[in-house]
Formats: structure tokens, C-alpha cells, sequence
């Protein structure tokens, strides 16, 4: 097989695409790289026993921008996601006298194992099978805070971690009409790592001001952080660009120190991607 | 073009979903909720001050605080045809038996509080008389009203600890008064605000680092479960100037939170004099919550002890009593500013 050539000549399957659905002309599996960019709304319910002992709930924005791409690990079975998940949520209490800002920052590096040969990173080849699953770890580190808008010794939390986490994905290209689109569903779940948390009944005065350390940095596991990320997307090839179109389901959970968390995100996301090759 | 095997892949998502569907359905963290009736609002209340109240022990060796009977006690007078007023009323009354001002009931129509610590006392404080020494030209940095007296004394007025004030605001200030005999810094009514802000005007008092308490929080919802007592240090001011001459603080019992902290700590400086009343006390840092119905409540959550862990939670004493004279009030003068001047001339 050639490094390089023009997509579709070498290929006799590929023959019978229509010219709009390809993105890039070349197939070297390990040189291409997918970028995806999408941003959603939907839902959030927060709860921060620190800050209070009740749901808030509101909405949200998210932003996700995800790197893909085939490394030659593993005779080039192993791809590479880099994933930046950003979302801001404004919340009220029941009664809606109180308002709630929650937000963070997270970014993963992850590798993925795929049962599929051949390039997944960009379906459209036929180098491609039309159903895939893989298994692998990432790595993630997330920032982020939860505010109340009264004053007080207590009206912000911040969150801090950084995990290993399994993850898995499953992807399924679904030919209709002359069109192939590709399903995909992904899920990650916290395994080990450390995060922050002030103790039950300690400022943040005392934690940052006086530096008096107490089980601030607490080993977390599904045991006392027992999270899922849930993404299902579909991509939609429409002419020369490709839609991406999906939803997010987070449920983000922690009981550190005596003190009980949980964020639960529903979004309807919408984006677009793109096709790079790398020299 | 190999494909993958199917049944292997089918085998894998099935583990996947097992293992998934085990953990949603297994470990949601939850916290118990009350209904938003008169009765959940009470038992709201109730367990929120029993799980993060922090001086239930200490209330009950002083005052015979029984959370438990006090429980039972206020419970028979809550039913569901009373009015939010009523309801209001009575958790009010359940959180005065803490006798804390620190522990609050917030409510669009009314702000529940127990201010005895210094409604019952002599105020020792008249601010038509105390203005007359401040005269028109006094300056402000950051809220320190500062003024040099006839004597050559300087005289500041801090009236709280809610401005932001910084080392550079302090530091000028004493420039402006270094040529002054002696200093004497009036806190009298002043009801707290930032911790650091007091930590950073008194840290221009010492020359070294001071031990000047412990700090205790909760690390469960016991009633006994605290933290190991952590020392509390002031350090000296790393920028500015330090004050090198005698010192007189004016405190009386509406000296509150961390303007209580703050005299807890300038008693232990060098040159120092706690002149007047004994302050209010409050030395429980509070934190917020909520009630179902969206009543904001505050409450006491961590412990600052005195350098000898005694409590100061009900005030500390000052090493000169006074008190405000009637005949001086006549005469439109202050008798705490008086004696501090005359204490500050005869201590040079």
C-alpha cells in the first residue's frame, strides 16, 4: 500500500461514494487527525452540602473540543482523544430566592484500544469497519466552582481533581441513502486519583489563610466519587463539511470528608468537524 | 478488509452495561430532604444547627444548653395551620436559647436575632459626642477615620471590619500620626467583617510573631467531632510600619466577631492597653444555610479559642475598666476617649 494517494483510487469501495462525503485525500491512518468543536444547553441540577443542604437547578452552556487521532502503538490499533469539556451553569433553589453559579474546566488525554482495524479516526475511510468498540484509560485533571450569591464565611466551593479514568467507546457508521453516518457512544468513569475538599466544618480561611492542612486532599475511587460521563454523537456529512450533532449526560458525584456532591448535566449539543492531515 | 469478531464485541458491551447499570443503580449521593411544610422547616432547622453548631458543648456547661429537650420543647408548638409569621416567631425563639449573635433566621420580612450581648448593656458610646473629636478634617484610609487630637495623641475611629483594609492604608495612617505621643484606636460598636482585615491592622502593632489562640472546626456531624486545635499566629507586618508607641484600644460590648478577635489579638502586643467595657464576644466563625422554605440561616461553625484555649465566644475582658460618665455627657465629652488620653500621658 501507498503512504499517500488520492482518496478513492486505491480503494474500489470507495468508488462508490459521492464526492461530498470526503474530507481529505489521504490514508495514513496515524498522520490524520479530527478535530470536533461543539457547544449545547440543557440542564443541571447541582448539590454542595458545604454551601447547602438542597438541589439547585437552572441551566447550562458546555463547550467540548475533542482531538482525535491513530497512533502507531499497538500495530496502530491504539487512538488518541485530548478532550477539553468546559460548562457554566446558572442554578436557583426551590423557592428561587438564591442563586447558584457552577462551572469548571476539564481536560483529558486518553488512549484507546479499538477491536477495529484500520483507521477510526475518520470513519469515511473504507479502511474502516462499520462497527467498532474501544477500551482505554485517560487521564483528567478538572477545575472548577460552585458559588451562592450570599455573603458569608461559605458562599463558594472549589473543586479540584485528577483522575484515571476507564472509558469506552462504541461507534457504528450507519449508511442511509447515498450518506454514511456515524454513531458514536462514549462513556468514562472515574477510577483513582485525588481531589480536593475542605474538611466538614472548615473554612477556607483556615485551609489557605492559616495553612492548616486537614484530609484536604483526599484518594478518591468509585467508592466515594461515583461518577459517569455519558456522549452519544452522530455525525451527519452534509457536502464537503461534516455536522456533529449529540447529547451529554454527566452525573459527577463525591461524599468526601462528610460532605455529599453531585452534578448532574443533560445537554443537547451541536458542532462541527474537521480533517487534518499531520506531515 | 478483517473484521473484528461480533460475539466479542457483544460480550464487552455487556460487561460495559452491567457494570454501568451496577453503579448508577448502587451509589447515588443523596442528601435527605424536608418537605417545605411547617413542621419540615423545623426539623430543618433543627438538624442543620445539630449537625454544624459548633458550641453545644461549651452552651451547655455555661448556660445548660439541651439541644435534644430543647427539640422536644419546640416541636409541640409547630403546626401546619400557623402563619409563616408565627413559624418565624418560633424558630426564633429556638435559636435565642444559644444565646449566640452569630446564629440569625433570615426571612424577606424580618432578620431573627439574639443581640443581648449588648442590648442588655450600657452602650459607653455616644456618637454625637465621639464625632465632636473627629472634628471636620479628619482622614479616612479604607474606613479608618484618623485625627490628631490638642495633646499631640492620635485618635482613630474604626467602626468595622467590612472596608478593605490593607497594609499600604494602615501603613499611611501612621505615617501621617508618627509624630503623635501615644495612639488610641476606638473599636467601640464595631460588629466584626473580615478576619484578615483585622489580623491586618492589628500585625502592625507587634515586632514578632505572636501566638494568639487556637482554631477548632467540625469534621463531622457529632456534636463532639472537631478538629485537633490548630495554633493561630499573628505575624508582624512584613510591609509599612510598625507602631512602636503606646497603644489604647475603646471597646464596649457591642465590640463584636472579628473586631472581637481583633482585641483579642492587640491585648497580647507589646504597649497595648484594652481600655472600657468588656467586649461582646462571638468567637464562632458562621457559616450560611438554608430551609426549604428559603430561609437563609447562619449559625456558629468554627472554634477560635484565646493563647490559653479559653473561649471568648462571651467577650474579654479589658485590662482598665470604664465607664461613661453622665456628668461628662453633660459636657459633651467622652469619658472612654478622656481617660485614655490622660492614660497615654502619664505612660509615655
Amino acid at each position: 500500500m501507498p503512504n499517500l494517494c488520492v482518496y478513492g483510487q486505491e480503494n474500489s469501495e470507495a468508488k462508490a461514494l459521492p464526492m461530498d462525503t470526503l474530507n481529505c485525500f489521504c490514508v495514513e491512518p496515524n498522520k490524520e487527525v479530527l478535530h470536533s468543536s461543539m457547544v449545547g444547553a440543557g440542564s443541571s441540577t447541582v448539590l454542595d452540602t458545604y454551601l447547602s443542604p438542597y438541589d439547585y437547578i437552572g441551566t447550562e452552556i458546555r463547550l467540548q473540543r475533542e482531538t482525535m487521532r491513530m497512533t502507531k502503538l499497538w500495530q496502530g490499533r491504539v487512538s488518541n482523544q485530548s478532550f477539553i469539556d468546559f460548562n457554566v451553569a446558572i442554578n436557583e433553589n426551590r423557592t428561587g430566592n438564591h442563586t447558584e453559579y457552577a462551572g469548571g474546566i476539564r481536560y483529558s488525554q486518553g488512549w484507546f484500544y479499538n477491536f477495529a482495524e484500520g483507521n477510526v479516526v475518520n470513519p469515511l475511510e473504507r479502511s474502516a469497519s462499520s462497527l467498532n468498540v474501544a477500551a482505554g484509560v485517560a487521564a483528567s485533571g478538572y477545575l472548577g466552582a460552585v458559588c451562592i450569591d450570599r455573603s458569608g464565611n461559605n458562599p463558594a466551593q472549589a473543586k479540584m481533581e485528577m483522575m484515571l479514568d476507564a472509558s469506552g467507546m462504541v461507534t457504528y457508521e450507519m449508511p442511509i441513502a447515498r450518506h454514511r453516518f456515524l454513531w458514536r457512544y462514549q462513556v468514562s468513569v472515574p477510577l483513582v486519583g485525588v481531589a480536593f475538599s475542605p474538611n466538614y466544618g472548615q473554612s477556607y480561611y483556615e485551609a489557605f489563610y492559616l495553612g492548616d492542612y486537614d484530609r484536604n486532599v483526599v484518594f478518591a475511587h468509585p467508592g466515594n466519587m461515583p461518577s459517569m460521563r455519558h456522549r452519544l454523537t452522530l455525525d451527519v456529512p452534509i457536502k464537503r463539511y461534516t455536522i456533529r450533532v449529540g447529547c451529554v449526560a454527566q452525573f459527577n458525584q463525591s461524599m468526601f470528608n462528610h460532605l455529599k456532591y453531585h452534578s448532574y448535566s443533560y445537554d443537547f449539543m451541536i458542532g462541527f468537524n474537521k480533517y487534518f492531515y499531520r506531515r | 478488509m478483517k473484521l473484528f469478531s461480533i460475539s466479542k464485541n457483544r460480550m464487552l458491551i455487556n460487561l460495559l452495561m452491567v457494570a454501568l447499570s451496577l453503579l448508577s443503580f448502587s451509589s447515588c449521593v443523596k442528601e435527605d430532604y424536608y418537605d417545605n411544610s411547617k413542621l419540615g422547616n423545623y426539623e430543618a432547622l433543627w438538624r442543620i444547627m445539630n449537625e454544624h453548631y459548633c458550641f453545644f458543648d461549651y452552651k451547655k456547661d455555661v448556660l445548660g444548653v439541651d439541644w435534644d429537650e430543647i427539640h422536644a420543647r419546640y416541636a409541640y408548638k409547630i403546626h401546619e395551620r400557623m402563619t409563616d409569621d408565627q413559624l418565624f416567631e418560633v424558630l426564633c425563639e429556638m435559636l435565642a436559647e444559644l444565646q449566640d449573635g452569630h446564629v440569625n433566621l433570615s426571612a424577606a420580612f424580618d432578620f431573627g436575632r439574639n443581640w443581648s450581648f449588648y442590648e442588655d448593656y450600657p452602650e459607653n458610646y455616644n456618637d454625637s459626642i465621639a464625632k465632636l473629636y473627629l472634628g471636620h478634617g479628619y482622614r479616612i484610609a479604607s474606613g479608618l477615620k484618623y485625627v490628631v487630637l490638642p495633646d499631640n495623641i492620635g485618635y482613630v475611629r474604626c467602626e468595622s471590619f467590612e472596608d478593605g483594609i490593607g497594609d499600604g492604608n494602615v501603613s499611611a495612617m501612621l505615617h501621617s500620626l508618627a509624630t503623635c505621643n501615644g495612639l488610641i484606636i476606638d473599636v467601640r460598636g464595631n460588629g466584626g467583617g473580615a478576619l484578615t482585615k483585622a489580623k491586618t491592622l492589628a500585625s502592625h502593632f507587634t515586632n514578632e510573631k505572636l501566638l494568639v489562640g487556637y482554631v477548632s472546626h467540625k469534621t463531622g456531624k457529632g456534636r463532639s467531632d472537631f478538629s485537633s486545635p490548630k495554633p493561630e499566629y499573628l505575624e508582624p507586618a512584613s510591609d509599612g510600619i510598625r507602631w512602636q508607641k503606646p497603644v489604647v484600644v475603646l471597646t464596649n460590648r457591642a465590640v463584636y466577631s472579628s473586631a472581637n478577635d481583633f482585641v483579642k489579638c492587640m491585648k497580647l502586643c507589646p504597649k497595648v492597653t484594652v481600655m472600657g467595657d468588656r467586649t461582646g464576644g462571638g468567637s464562632g466563625m458562621p457559616f450560611n444555610s438554608e430551609l426549604p422554605n428559603g430561609w437563609s440561616v447562619r449559625y456558629s461553625a468554627v472554634v477560635y479559642y484565646d493563647q490559653e484555649m479559653n473561649h471568648t465566644e462571651f467577650g474579654i475582658d479589658p485590662d482598665i475598666v470604664v465607664e461613661m460618665s453622665g456628668t461628662d455627657l453633660v459636657q459633651k465629652k467622652d469619658t472612654y476617649i478622656e481617660r485614655a488620653r490622660e492614660y497615654l500621658k502619664n505612660n509615655r
